[in-house]
C-alpha cells in the first residue's frame, strides 16, 4: 500500500490546464523527486496534493484516506507537510514563534519535545530562536521552513525547490538535511531544479513534461537514461 | 504649527494623504521612527504652548492632557480591532464605527433593564453597567460574526475585489446606524442623569472624575492583556501569522476562518467596550461611532496599518493632539486635527510609525 497515490490528476487555474492526467506513487519512507522542464507542472502538482488546488478530475489518495478535495489544513492533520518555494517563513514571528505555528495542530501538547528535536536536526535556529525570521538570510529560512514543516512528525514531507536561489555551498548543505531528515523515517516528495543532485540522493523519480508522466525510474536510472539526460538534465 | 493645523484642517481628505504618501515614498522621504516621534513630541508641545498662550492655564492643559490619553485609550481599543481585521482580511472595515456604538447602547438597554444597584466607590456608575458592559461586548462580536458569515465571507469566498469589501462594510455602517437609530431614537443619552461625578482630588491641581479614571485604567488593563494575547497564546500568535501570510497559515495546518472569527470576536468586543467608556466619558449619541470613526482610522494608519502597537501610539497621539487642540479651536475640528497630524506622518514615514519596511 503506497503512503501516497496521485491518479491521473487533471487540475489547472481558470482556463488553463495546466496537469493532464499525472499518476504517481510514493512508498513510505522514500525519497522521491519531480524533474522537469519550467513549466512542466511540477509546482502545480504539488498544490492539488496537498489541497491548495483542487484536482479536476482523479484522485489523491493519502495514508488509505481520500483527500481529493480536503482543505490543506486537515491535509496536515492527517500526517503531510508542506514547504512552499516562496514565502514559507512567517516574516513577522520570530523563529521560535514559526515552529509553534508549525505544530498548531497538536494543541499545546508535546511542542517542547517536537522544538527540541527540530533544534536538534538544525542547531542553528536553536541560537537563533528570538529572532524575527524575516531577518534572515534564504539559505536560514528555508531551514525555518523545514523546521516547522518537520514540528508535526509527518509521514510524508513536501519540498517545493528546497534549494531555489541559494549558492552551491548551502544547495550542498540543504540536500545533506534532507538525507538526515529522510533517515528518521520521514518520506520525501521534492520539485528541484538540480535534477542530477536530487535524483542522485533520490530512491525514484519522475520527469514531467507538458503536464504529463514522461519517464519514471529509479534515481540511478533516471540519471543514466540518455534521453533523461539530453533533454532534462543538460546533457 | 497649531497655527497650520487651523488653516488646513478643513478641506483635507483621505485622498489627498495617499496621494502625498505616494509621493513621499517616490521621493524618499523616508524618516526614522524616533525622528518621527521627536517632531511629533515637538507639535504636541506647539499645542501645548497654543493653548496655554490662548488663555488656558497650564493645570488646565494638564487635564487636557490627561484627558487625551483617556481619549486616545478609547480610540485604541476601537482602533486595535480595526487594525487587526485588516492585518488578517486586508479591507478597512468601515463598519467599525458601529461595533463601539452598538456596544455603549447595548450597555444603555442593560442600565435601564437591570436593577440598579448603588454607586461603585466614587463612580457614578454600578454593577449593572459592568454586567451590561460584558454583555455588549459579547452581542457585538456576535453581530460582528454574524456579518462576516452573511456578508464578508461570501464575498471573500468569491474572491471579491477589496475595494468591494471595503464598500460592503461601509454600507453595513449606515445599517447598523440607522438600527440603533430604529431602536433607540436620535436623542442624546446619559447612563445616568442626575447623579453627581465629583472630580477627585489629584496633585498638580488636576482636575480627573473618577469614570475618567475607570477609563483610563480599563484601556490600560485591555490594552495589555491583547498584548499578552498576541504573543504568549496559541491563539494570538496564530492571529499574527494568519496577518502575517494567510496562505502559509493554510498550510501550517491553521484553520483560518476559525482565526478570522476569533479576530472579529476580539475587534468588536474591545470596540463595544471602548463605546461604553465613550459613552461614559461624554454621551451616547446614534452617530458617535461614525465620528470617531475618521480619528480611528487616523490612529490606526498614523501607527502603522495593521500593526497592534501601532494603533495604540497612534492612536493616544491622536487623543491627546484632539484634546489640546480643544482648548483654543472648536472640538469639530478634532477630526481635521487627527487627519492633519496624520498626513504629516505619512509624509515622513509612508508606511506608519510601526512597520517596518
Amino acid at each position: 500500500m503506497p503512503l501516497l497515490k496521485v491518479d491521473s490528476v487533471t487540475a489547472g487555474y481558470g482556463d488553463t490546464e495546466i496537469l493532464r492526467g499525472v499518476s504517481m506513487v510514493v512508498q513510505p519512507r522514500e525519497v522521491v523527486s519531480i524533474i522537469g522542464p519550467n513549466g512542466a507542472g511540477k509546482s502545480t502538482l504539488m498544490k492539488t496534493i496537498f489541497g491548495l488546488l483542487h484536482a479536476r478530475q482523479g484522485s489523491v489518495t493519502f495514508d488509505e484516506h481520500d483527500i481529493t478535495r480536503l482543505a490543506p489544513y486537515r491535509v496536515v492533520r492527517l500526517g503531510m507537510c508542506y514547504v512552499p518555494q516562496v514565502a514559507n517563513v512567517f516574516t513577522s514571528l520570530t523563529v521560535e514563534e514559526n515552529l509553534e505555528m508549525g505544530a498548531f495542530p497538536a494543541g499545546k501538547a508535546d511542542q517542547t519535545e517536537s522544538k527540541e528535536r527540530v533544534y536538534a536536526m538544525f542547531p542553528k535556529l536553536r541560537q537563533r530562536r528570538r529572532q524575527l525570521a524575516g531577518k534572515m538570510s534564504g539559505g536560514e529560512r528555508q531551514m525555518v521552513a523545514m523546521g516547522s514543516a518537520l514540528m508535526l512528525n509527518p509521514k510524508l514531507l513536501l519540498l517545493d525547490e528546497p534549494t531555489a536561489a541559494l549558492s552551491p555551498k548551502l544547495v550542498d548543505e540543504i540536500f545533506e538535511r534532507i538525507a538526515r531528515i529522510s533517515e528518521t523515517g520521514v518520506a520525501v516528495l521534492m520539485v528541484e531544479q538540480n535534477a542530477r543532485q536530487s535524483l542522485s540522493m533520490a530512491d525514484r523519480g519522475y520527469v514531467l513534461a507538458n503536464g504529463e508522466n514522461r519517464h519514471e525510474g529509479t534515481g540511478r536510472d533516471l540519471l543514466n537514461d540518455p534521453n533523461v539526460g539530453r533533454l532534462y538534465l543538460g546533457g | 504649527m497649531a497655527e497650520s493645523a487651523q488653516t488646513t484642517g478643513g478641506g483635507l481628505s483621505p485622498e489627498a494623504s495617499e496621494e502625498d504618501a505616494v509621493h513621499a515614498r517616490d521621493t524618499g522621504g523616508m524618516r526614522s521612527r524616533r525622528f518621527v516621534g521627536i517632531v511629533l513630541f515637538c507639535v504636541l508641545a506647539a499645542m501645548w504652548l497654543a493653548g496655554w498662550y490662548s488663555g488656558t492655564s497650564a493645570q488646565e492643559m494638564l487635564s487636557l492632557t490627561i484627558w487625551g490619553v483617556m481619549l486616545g485609550g478609547i480610540l485604541a481599543l476601537g482602533g486595535i480591532g480595526l487594525t487587526l481585521c485588516y492585518g488578517v482580511l486586508k479591507f478597512p472595515n468601515f463598519a467599525h464605527g458601529e461595533f463601539l456604538t452598538l456596544g455603549a447602547y447595548v450597555t444603555y438597554g442593560m442600565v435601564l433593564v437591570l436593577p440598579q444597584s448603588n454607586p461603585i466607590w466614587r463612580f457614578s456608575f454600578g454593577w449593572e453597567l459592568i454586567i451590561g458592559l460584558l454583555l455588549a461586548a459579547v452581542v457585538t462580536a456576535g453581530v460582528a460574526i454574524l456579518l462576516d458569515r452573511l456578508l464578508y465571507r461570501p464575498l471573500r469566498r468569491h474572491q471579491s475585489p477589496l475595494v468591494l469589501l471595503a464598500m460592503a462594510s461601509l454600507g453595513m455602517e449606515f445599517l447598523l446606524r440607522g438600527i440603533v437609530y430604529l431602536l433607540w431614537g436620535s436623542d442624546f443619552h446619559f447612563y445616568y442623569s442626575g447623579r453627581s461625578n465629583p472630580a477627585l482630588h489629584l496633585p498638580l491641581g488636576l482636575r480627573l472624575q473618577a469614570d475618567q479614571l475607570f477609563v483610563f485604567a480599563l484601556a490600560l488593563i485591555l490594552v495589555v492583556a491583547l498584548y499578552w494575547m498576541l504573543t504568549r497564546t496559541r491563539i494570538g500568535k496564530a492571529m499574527r501569522a494568519t496577518a502575517d501570510n494567510p496562505d502559509l497559515a493554510q498550510v501550517r495546518g491553521i484553520n483560518t476562518e476559525q482565526v478570522i472569527a476569533w479576530t472579529w470576536t476580539i475587534g468588536a468586543g474591545l470596540a463595544a467596550i471602548g463605546g461604553v467608556m465613550y459613552g461614559l466619558a461624554s454621551q451616547l449619541r446614534p452617530d458617535m461611532g461614525f465620528v470617531l470613526l475618521l480619528p480611528l482610522f487616523a490612529g490606526v494608519i498614523m501607527g502603522g496599518i495593521g500593526s497592534a502597537w501601532g494603533a495604540l501610539v497612534g492612536s493616544i497621539i491622536i487623543g491627546i493632539a484632539m484634546q489640546l487642540t480643544s482648548a483654543f479651536l472648536s472640538p469639530a475640528y478634532g477630526p481635521a486635527v487627527a487627519f492633519v497630524l496624520m498626513v504629516l506622518v505619512l509624509l515622513m514615514r509612508p508606511q506608519g510609525l510601526f512597520v517596518q519596511r
